[in-house]
Parts: structure tokens; C-alpha cells; sequence
């Protein structure tokens, strides 16, 4: 028995040629719907069809068992037929099951969680990736700095002793002096930590070197630098490796910036080595006055300047401001004595160290 | 047999409005915000199934069936595949600096350069077959089984040949590749065939080319009379108005007219290579003017400035509608011989030409 109702006009394509069949899709109440034109006679079941789109006043149904066969109806589906049909679907399945307001508002929610956890990643990912990983991909990363760092047997005896006052730790960091003409000292990735010889031949004192060696020594033992290497290599996934520019690199590296607490947890570490080794605290502190006199900038200027004098202020725009820092140092010697950290030849032997290498290569800007 | 003349009207049709678009797009930018831009593949997808349901081709619509998520896998592809090193890349190039192997790092910053260039082609090519891959008509589709390599190779030469002759080859270029993509598409049983001349376009091109040239000679006349004119009427400050009045009418050359200039050759070429594509018996023809294109650029930066940046969600619809009343077609279809395609689909979508942010058309 055919009831009106459960009939309509029907166009399809069978997905295996272009011809289109005219007719009408007729539903006997059963499972299946049946289409019949004078070109095209077929059985399609409820179960198979998917929602296609909706255009211009039709809407169009697909099969799953058929992938480009379409079966076109019409906007107005008697509801008999209509209930067997498969809903319509707008933007998707999660947006269509939540409605847009919820679904916005979630994805937001999911979206803040997960930008807080990307920007966070390197405070607390950097201290728990282990040393020796560190270490390897530093030494991938710099190898020997293309030869550039100084090295004679004084002067390497000199660093040795340097270094085991501000860092008595098992497996030390590795301290070079590196022949470049800059008013800078760096931690850089794989535990190693120089001294720029622009530095060296300003110190007046070993204490002053001391200050500074034991000020990177912290940045390496507190993981800064592989937390700033994280936040360097994340801010680079978010750049699509846009930072491709050949001659920022070496800057890159030696001006990967440490957060302000990072600085001051650095010299924390610096001063408590220099008190444990009866080294005076004093010579850092001149050293920072020293800087301070010279720098009438604030602290927020850019360091990138090469020249010697200028450098000087970009030591500072990194870190904390000079006469807060000397003031730290002094506190720091407050009634107590010293001896000295090295003999006058030994600092003598580091000052003079990238002069008398005859194989030191030199630093050129690109 | 099914028979379809197309002569009668325009073989290309487009019904759909902006009020209906707006209904997509902005509920689009909503989500494409709130999900940091992930979104942006089902966006595109939800865009384009609008787009292509309004297009008429003689007496049936279009249909959009590719999905967002293909969309986002192909995106994640090209992550993997070429983002995540690219940023490996230049960690070497840091080493290799570090170790003072300057030339090893030059070197190889050159031949990632021809590597981008070859991708460019391959994405180019690999979004068009996509493309026709996810397009229905009457329920037949396209396609191509090419996979692109050879086709990324001649991008790559010939687009370093077109340099090295100082730009002189561009319009060559562009026509043969143009004829080299499209042979290689075909939808349903019939394959594409293009025969675009370069040289057809090349008066056109040589008006772009020797502009410059040409009006920096007219301007340097007309500069100088206009700076001893001043000079005459005003002195020295008269002089100096001359000599200024010269520098606006250079830089409102180069914004203006070399642009006006650019899009003349680009109509010109459009209507070539389009006009020089068939497809069966079916012989394509593009009829927009220099004027069409000059209106629709125009409208497109009124319509993203006056809204202060938001109507950039209606370019694409402004784009596909332009290129859809435009695009018409003659010849004879025999819609018996139709049968569908029976070349390979890939399953994930435009992720190269995503990455490297290239139209298909």
C-alpha cells in the first residue's frame, strides 16, 4: 500500500558514471528506502546513507558501501522518512554534539592548559633532563668552539685552580678562556662555562675572574642554561625555525638569555662557593662598580654592541643591576678574611694566555 | 544517450551569498581562534563545501568531500617531515659555525634553498590533484596519478633559469608549467591538455619589464622640467616643490602603477593559459578583464580596511565567486562516456602547500 507520505521526488548519481537518474524514493515502512527511475532501479538501506551537505533547498545523502554515490533530496522530508534518515551535521561531531558556545569555550579552556604548560615546559623540563644528555648535545652543538679556545700549560694550571675554588664538585664543569675580544663570560650548552679574554684583560684582580667564573659555574649547576636552551628551541618550533640568520648564531648562543631570578640564584651559588673556599668576595664586588661607573645606560639596553667598551654594557643589561650585585658581594665579606685565590704569576699566566697560544684561532664577526 | 550542449549560457555558475557565507566564516574565526589555530583545517573544509555546493557547472553543483581532518594530517606530515628538521638544521648550522666551517654552512643554506624551491613546485602540484581529487560533479571526480616529483624538478630549473636570464623568462616559465601541471590532471575519464604561449603574454610582460625603465627616463625629463619650471617661477623653494613633486610621482608609480601594470600581465596570462586548457572536447575560457581584476583587488583592500581587518574572512569567498562567474566553458559532454576516475587518491591533504602558503589557482 503506497501512502503519499512516504513518498518523494528523488535524484541520484551512482558514483560510476555521470548519468543522473530522475525518479522517486519510495518507503515501504521497511528498513531500506527504494529508488525508481525509468533509468535506474535500486535498493538503498537506512544503515548505509551518511549525511552529505545541504545546498540550495536539497539535501544531499551519501553510502557508506558506495563512496560517490549521492542521493539528492529534497529540504522537505515527510518526518516518517525523515526519522530514519541520518541528521544533519554542521560543523563536526564534537562542535555538533557540545553546540558551538560550549564547544568555543572548551576548546578555549584546553587551549590556555596547554599554552601555560608550553611556556612553563623549560622551567621545570630543563633541571630533570639528565646531565650526561646536556653534555653530549653541547659538545654536538659547540665541539671546540672552532678552535678558539686559549690554552697554555700556565694558563690551563691557572684555570684548574680558578675553578676548584668555585666548583668543588666531583665532575666539574669544563672552564676555558675563549679568544674573543668582548667584555663577556658564557655558560653554554654541555656544562661548559668561558671566560671572553675582552673580560680577562679587564679583571684587576683573580678574585674578580672568580666572581664571574663562579657566577657561570652556577648557571650550569642550576640547569639555567638548559632551560633557556628548551625556551630557545621552543620559541623556535613556534617560529617555524625562522631564526635562520647564519651570523646571529654565536650571538645567539652567548646572549641566550637568563631570567633575572636565574642571575641572582647564579651569584647566590657563586658567593656560597667563594665563602666555602676563603675566596674574598670583595674582588667581584669591585668589579661590578667598576662596570656600574662605566655604564650610564639603563638596564634594558640591547648588548650586541662588539666593542669593547660598550660590551661592558651589555654584560650588565642581562643581568641584575650592578650596585644591587655589588652591594650582595660586600655584604658577603662582612668581618670575615681571605687568602688569595691564585698568585700574582698565575693570573698573570691566565691574562696572557691567548696572546702566547700560537694555535688559538681568532674571532671574527661575520 | 545523454547529450549536454553547453553553448546556450554560461557553462559556470555561482549562487551563493555573503550573508550565508558570513554564517560559516565567523563562526569559524571563533573556533579557529579559541583553538589556537588548529581549527583552521575544518574551517577551510566547512568554507569550501559552501563554495563549491553554490558553483554550478552546466546543470549540476559541485561537491567538496575532502575532510578537515586529512587536512590536519597532512599539516602534521610536513611538521615531521620538514619543520621539525628545518629547525634541526639550523641547530647544525650553529655546530658547524661553532667549529668554523663557515663555507660547509654556507654551502648547505644553499642547497636547502633548492630544496625549498623543489617542495614549492611539489606542493603546488600535489594541491591541485588534491583539489580535483575532492571535487564532485554528478558524482565523478578527479585526479591525477602522478606523483609530482617530476613535475617539483622542472619547477625548480626552470624557475633558476628564469632568474638567471634576469626575470626575461618568467612569462615562458609560468606558461609551461602551467601546461605540464594541467596535463597531468585529469577528471573522471578524460585527462586535462593545455598549450598555453609564452609568447602571447610576453608583450605584456615586456610593459611590466621595461616600465620602470621607461618611466624613470620620463620622470627624470619631466622631474628636471618640473625642477627648472619651479625653478623659474619659484627659485631655490621652487625648485625643491619640482624636484618633490618628481619623487611623489615615482613613488605613486611604483605602488600604483607598476602594481596596475603587474595585474594587467597577470589578467592577460590568466586568460591565456586558462583559454589554452581543454579537458574532452570541452574548451575552457577565463573572460576577466584587467578592470575585473583591478575591482576585485581594490574591493578586497576596502573591504579588509574598513573593517579594520576582520573582512579578510570574506576574501576567499570574494576569490572563488570572481573565479566562478568568470570561468566559462564550450564544447560537448557526452555524459554516458563519464565514468569515474580511476586514479589514486591520497589521504591526507595540502599540508606542503599549506606550509609554504601557496594558492592552487
Amino acid at each position: 500500500m503506497h501512502d503519499d507520505a512516504f513518498q518523494l521526488a528523488a535524484q541520484w548519481y551512482d558514483g560510476h558514471n555521470a548519468v543522473r537518474h530522475e525518479g522517486v524514493a519510495v518507503w515501504d515502512g521497511g528498513q531500506s528506502l527504494s529508488l525508481t527511475s525509468p533509468t535506474s532501479v535500486m535498493d538503498v538501506p537506512f544503515g548505509d546513507l551518511t549525511w552529505g551537505e545541504e545546498r540550495g533547498g536539497e539535501k544531499v545523502y551519501r553510502r557508506t558501501s558506495e563512496p560517490d554515490f549521492r542521493l539528492i533530496l529534497p529540504s522537505e522530508i515527510p518526518p516518517g522518512i525523515a526519522a530514519h534518515l541520518p541528521a544533519k551535521a554542521t560543523y563536526g561531531a564534537w562542535v555538533d554534539k557540545l553546540g558551538l558556545g560550549k564547544a568555543a569555550a572548551a576548546f578555549a579552556a584546553v587551549s590556555i592548559a596547554a599554552v601555560a604548560l608550553f611556556m612553563t615546559a623549560p622551567e621545570w623540563l630543563g633541571p630533570r633532563v639528565p646531565v650526561s644528555w646536556e653534555r653530549n648535545l653541547g659538545d654536538a652543538m659547540i665541539g671546540d668552539f672552532g678552535g678558539r679556545m686559549c690554552s697554555t700549560p700556565a694558563g690551563d694550571a691557572a684555570m684548574a685552580k680558578l675553578l676548584d675554588a668555585v666548583d668543588p664538585a666531583e665532575e666539574q664543569v669544563r672552564a676555558n678562556v675563549a679568544n674573543i675580544d668582548m667584555v663577556n663570560a658564557v655558560a653554554v650548552p654541555g656544562g661548559r662555562v668561558m671566560l671572553f679574554d675582552g673580560l680577562v684583560q679587564q679583571a684587576e684582580t683573580p678574585e674578580e675572574l672568580a666572581g664571574v667564573l663562579g657566577h657561570e659555574v652556577g648557571h650550569v649547576r642550576e640547569r639555567h642554561v638548559m632551560t633557556a636552551l628548551l625556551r630557545q628551541f621552543g620559541l623556535s618550533i613556534l617560529l617555524s625555525g625562522a631564526n635562520s640568520g647564519v651570523g646571529d648564531t654565536v650571538f645567539g648562543l652567548a646572549s641566550m638569555g637568563y631570567s633575572r631570578d636565574a642571575e641572582r640564584e647564579a651569584d647566590i651559588y657563586s658567593r656560597a662557593r667563594m665563602a666555602e673556599s676563603d675566596v674574598s668576595p670583595l674582588g667581584a664586588a669591585a668589579f661590578f662598580e667598576r662596570l656600574g661607573g662605566k655604564s650610564s645606560s639603563d638596564d634594558d639596553e640591547d648588548g650586541d654592541d662588539a666593542d669593547a667598551e660598550d660590551s661592558v654594557v651589555g654584560w650588565i643589561a642581562s643581568h641584575p643591576g650592578p650596585g644591587e650585585r655589588a652591594r650582595a658581594y660586600r655584604k658577603a665579606a662582612e668581618g670575615k678574611s681571605f687568602k688569595p685565590v691564585l698568585t700574582n704569576e698565575e693570573f698573570e699566566a691566565i691574562k696572557s694566555m691567548c696572546a702566547e697560544d700560537p694555535d688559538v684561532e681568532e674571532f671574527e664577526f661575520f | 544517450m545523454e547529450q549536454t550542449d553547453i553553448e546556450a549560457e554560461s557553462a559556470f555558475g555561482f549562487d551563493g551569498t555573503w550573508q550565508e557565507f558570513a554564517k560559516i566564516a565567523f563562526p569559524n574565526l571563533l573556533l579557529t581562534i579559541v583553538t589556537l589555530g588548529i581549527y583552521r583545517f575544518w574551517a577551510t573544509t566547512r568554507e569550501r563545501q559552501y563554495l563549491w555546493a553554490h558553483s554550478r557547472f552546466v546543470d549540476e553543483r559541485l561537491e567538496w568531500t575532502g575532510t578537515g581532518k586529512e587536512l590536519f594530517i597532512g599539516f602534521l606530515l610536513v611538521l615531521v617531515l620538514f619543520v621539525l628538521p628545518l629547525s634541526m638544521f639550523s641547530f647544525v648550522q650553529q655546530a658547524l659555525i661553532a667549529r668554523g666551517y663557515e663555507a660547509v654552512a654556507a654551502a648547505s643554506t644553499f642547497a636547502l634553498f633548492i630544496g625549498i624551491l623543489f617542495l614549492t613546485g611539489l606542493a603546488r602540484f600535489r594541491a591541485l590533484r588534491y583539489r580535483l581529487s575532492r571535487t564532485r560533479w554528478r558524482g565523478i571526480r578527479g585526479g591525477s596519478n602522478d606523483q609530482g616529483f617530476g613535475y617539483g624538478f622542472s619547477y625548480s630549473w626552470k624557475t633558476i633559469v628564469s632568474y638567471l636570464t634576469i626575470g626575461l623568462l618568467f612569462p615562458w616559465s609560468m606558461t609551461s608549467l602551467w601546461n605540464e601541471r594541467m596535463r597531468k590532471m585529469s577528471f573522471g575519464p578524460h585527462e586535462f591538455d593545455a598549450n598555453a604561449d609564452s609568447a602571447n603574454v610576453f608583450a605584456r610582460f615586456l610593459l611590466f619589464y621595461l616600465s620602470p625603465f621607461i618611466f624613470f627616463i620620463g620622470a627624470l625629463v619631466a622631474g628636471a622640467t618640473g625642477a627648472l619650471a619651479g625653478y623659474g617661477i619659484g627659485g631655490e623653494d621652487g625648485a625643491a616643490i619640482g624636484g618633490i613633486a618628481m619623487i611623489v610621482g615615482l613613488v605613486l608609480f611604483f605602488y600604483l602603477g607598476l602594481g596596475l601594470i603587474a595585474v594587467a600581465f597577470y589578467a592577460k596570462f590568466y586568460r591565456e593559459v586558462v583559454g589554452a586548457t581543454s579537458w574532452g572536447d570541452l574548451r575552457f575560457s577565463f573572460e576577466a578583464s584587467t578592470m575585473d581584476w583591478v575591482k576585485l583587488l581594490i574591493g578586497d583592500a576596502l573591504l579588509v580596511v574598513f573593517t579594520l581587518g576582520i573582512g579578510f574572512i570574506f576574501l576567499s569567498y570574494r576569490h572563488w565567486k570572481f573565479f566562478m562567474t568568470h570561468m566559462e566553458a564550450g564544447g560537448e559532454i557526452l555524459l554516458d562516456d563519464l565514468t569515474q576516475s580511476t586514479t589514486a587518491t591520497a589521504k591526507h591533504g595540502e599540508g606542503l602547500l599549506d606550509a609554504f602558503d601557496i594558492g592552487a589557482i
